[in-house]
């Protein structure tokens, strides 16, 4: 309770404020913007050392501003952002947006307009990015980062089955048939316990493309994509496989979080779907591996993830002139988004940026990466699908969340989605 | 003369007051009032909502399932941690060899954070993890533990006690020391065997510290939440749902803050509930 009060009174005060304020509420980029020198504070889920080739490069073009990093743990971040922004924080300057939240962290004003910059970033990011960071025809946030997914493979005991791996090439991706059923040839004779494996096992954002490539649609829809649609063909399909490789041992349970990396690493698992910044992540591993595009289902189509990370400005920051400049340095300047990507690897938004980076991908971990540049250009173009755009979107995947873990436990996929309906109507209505 | 004295008591009594006032009282009559209130992300303003937020609760399935998680919980984790803390105390205020430093090994949980016990647990319920290495040596078969949703609840309880029992028994410990010498000596020359000595003897006399760690256990398992938060996250299947996992993930997850107030206002009152209970419970007794 003690914690919920602060909350609570801020957040009624800054919805009564936002709500009746002129349709310019938010904070115009007229309003203050605070000194001109010192020390701002940006806060994100990456490691401090991800930052420090960004903040040095901007501090030194910019003397006089200095910038702190605070990382909070991924698995936290979004609960404590809701309730350090509702209390009007203002010891947070600039943030990361999970760009499927931008909607709602923009409807509870928790986000500075920055229309003005909508022509840049029109000119300077795919369209799709520039889509995600607006809501109400407003420009919130200025995408930062892209993902995309690739499969892992792990080249010795793929061998050891005397299964031949998948190329890099496109053209000739597997299907999840294929997959399956060369990680149980692994499994018996590969020297693997396990045969696939996710990244984020309970995460939307991977596993919409199983429910999307049956035409099972993104599980939102309606004028307001506030109705629920998860009940769909593909997605029951989808879920009853993904269910089933769990039942069957394919894949393990009870391993989550930051636990999934090091089963692939340490060898314990023949395939697994991870992202850009684990193809120098693994380079540390022991084991021989090589990437190959995400699979589809047979007969469906493929379709990958995408988005990932914008910066966002707090509108309680005191400091809004300088934060702007950071933000802008980030993402807008393309070396400065490039420095944003030196140390974790992931794809820079910035179209500019984004030319100079792919081609470097092939060479992240020795050969052992060669295609991941072909793969990534491929999928942007052809088969990247973002999480859907609605002001409901926090409460979506909160709730599919629990019932993908549910289904990943055992749960009839059926029932569990149906479950999920019902849970996402009930905490909708809040919202409506 | 006794009216200064008065101001200058109250002076001093003053911080702690404030702080009561500031951080307990305040936020409580807030949670009531706002318990009351709704309000809607995309039209805005704040209604009166009077009993409704109340009232969805109640008709919402996975809040009911909730406290039926929460009441089983209790039911099953007091017991075992109020008995397992008075038998160790027993066996460790006992001269035996060693007995410090068992006894300091028992405590030695108390000193790690929950979170981090949490993540030591996860690793040790993991399905390739020390519970089922150990279970694997003894020639029994895996179990899912965490993924199951009739094992969940119990690993918990295992876990949570793992932490607590330590804590609670050096309450007791100090109760059984207190106990005048003479007495046992009496009762040692009457010839009783130890276990009559514990039921007849220490029992009785350790009451007051048995009641007030039935209770304070009591609240505090009724306030569980980093390892829920941390290691199931309420499932499977709404399993390990406690309501105070619940409520945060209301408030914070979801965001419906006023719906969360009115089931913080419920968990209170569950709480209240359960341990004016066993006040009456312990009082029939004497």
């Amino acid at each position: 309770m003690k914690r919920l009060l602060p909350a609570t009174i801020v957040a009624v005060a800054a919805l009564v404020a936002a709500c009746g304020g002129s349709p310019d509420a938010g904070a115009p980029a007229a309003a203050d913007q605070g000194p001109e020198t010192g020390t701002i504070t940006f806060t994100g889920t990456d490691n401090a050392e991800t930052y420090q080739p960004v903040i040095k490069a901007f501090e030194a073009k910019n003397p006089g501003i200095k910038v702190t990093y605070t990382q909070i743990p991924f698995d936290q971040f979004n609960a404590t952002m809701q309730q350090r922004l509702s209390a009007k924080d203002a010891g947070i300057d600039v943030y990361t947006v999970d760009e499927p939240r931008v909607s709602q962290l923009a409807a509870k004003g928790f986000l500075t307009d920055l229309s003005d910059l909508d022509e840049q970033v029109k000119t300077k990011f795919s369209a799709t990015a520039y889509k995600t960071n607006h809501f109400r025809d407003k420009l919130w946030s200025l995408p930062m980062w892209n993902s995309t997914q690739f499969l892992f493979y792990n080249k010795t005991a793929l061998a050891k089955a005397k299964v031949t791996p998948p190329t890099a090439d496109p053209q000739q991706r597997w299907t999840w048939e294929q997959v399956e059923a060369a990680g149980r040839k692994a499994m018996q004779s590969g020297g693997t316990k396990y045969g696939l494996f996710m990244e984020q096992p309970e995460a939307y954002y991977q596993l919409q493309p199983l429910a999307e490539s049956l035409g099972g649609g993104s599980g939102i829809e309606g004028d307001d994509a506030l109705t629920p649609a998860v009940e769909t063909d593909g997605w029951k399909k989808a879920m009853q496989w993904y269910g089933a490789t769990f039942a069957s041992g394919l894949s393990p349970r009870g391993i989550g979080g930051f636990q999934t990396g090091p089963v692939f690493a340490a060898g314990d698992v023949a395939f697994f779907v991870g992202g850009p910044w684990d193809l120098k992540i693994f380079g540390s591993s022991k084991i021989d591996w090589g990437v190959a595009p995400l699979p589809d289902f047979q007969g469906g189509k493929p379709l990958t993830p995408t988005g990932s990370w914008s910066l966002g400005i707090n509108p309680a920051s005191k400091q809004q002139g300088m934060a702007r400049k950071f933000v802008e340095f980030a993402t807008l300047d393309a070396a400065g988004n490039l420095a944003t990507t030196s140390t974790t690897t992931i794809i820079p938004a910035n179209l500019d940026a984004q030319k100079q980076y792919t081609p470097q991908m092939d060479g992240f971990s020795g050969t052992k990466t060669a295609g991941a540049a072909a793969i990534t250009t491929y999928e942007s173009e052809h088969t990247a699908v973002s999480r859907p755009v609605s002001v409901g979107y926090i409460q979506f995947e909160e709730v599919m969340g629990k019932a993908f873990a549910d289904i990943r436990n055992g749960t009839d996929p059926a029932a569990r989605l149906q479950e999920a309906t019902r849970q996402l109507t009930d905490a909708w209505k809040s919202i409506k | 003369m006794r009216q200064r004295q008065g101001l200058i008591a109250l002076a001093f009594l003053a911080p702690a007051l404030v702080c009561l006032a500031v951080l307990r009282i305040v936020p409580a009559i807030s949670a009531v009032v706002e318990s009351f209130y709704t309000e809607s992300l995309l039209r805005g303003g704040r209604v009166f909502a009077g009993l409704g937020n109340y009232t969805d609760l109640l008709s919402n399935k996975d809040f009911r399932q909730s406290v039926g998680v929460t009441l089983l919980f209790t039911v099953l984790v007091n017991p075992i941690q109020v008995v397992v803390s008075f038998l160790l105390a027993v066996l460790f205020t006992q001269r035996a060899a060693g007995a410090r430093l068992w006894r300091t090994l028992v405590i030695l949980p108390i000193a790690t954070p929950p979170a981090v016990s949490a993540v030591i647990w996860s690793v040790i319920y993991r399905p390739d993890g020390l519970a089922n290495g150990v279970l694997e040596r003894l020639g029994l078969p895996a179990q899912p533990f965490l993924t199951s949703p009739s094992q969940v609840l119990p690993s918990l309880i295992v876990l949570l006690s793992w932490i607590g029992v330590g804590y609670w028994m050096l309450f007791l410990i100090a109760g059984i020391q207190e106990i005048p010498a003479e007495v046992r000596e009496a009762a040692l020359l009457d010839g009783a065997g130890p276990w009559r000595r514990m039921v007849s003897v220490v029992l009785p006399l350790v009451r007051r510290p048995l009641a007030f760690v039935l209770v304070a256990d009591t609240v505090s398992n009724l306030l569980v939440f980093a390892p829920v938060q941390i290691l199931t996250k309420g499932g499977p299947n709404g399993n390990s749902n406690l309501l105070m996992y619940d409520v945060y993930s209301r408030a914070y997850a979801i965001g419906d803050i006023h719906v969360a107030q009115a089931e913080v206002v419920i968990l209170v009152a569950l709480t209240l509930a359960i341990v004016a209970g066993q006040f009456r419970l312990l009082r029939g007794d004497q």
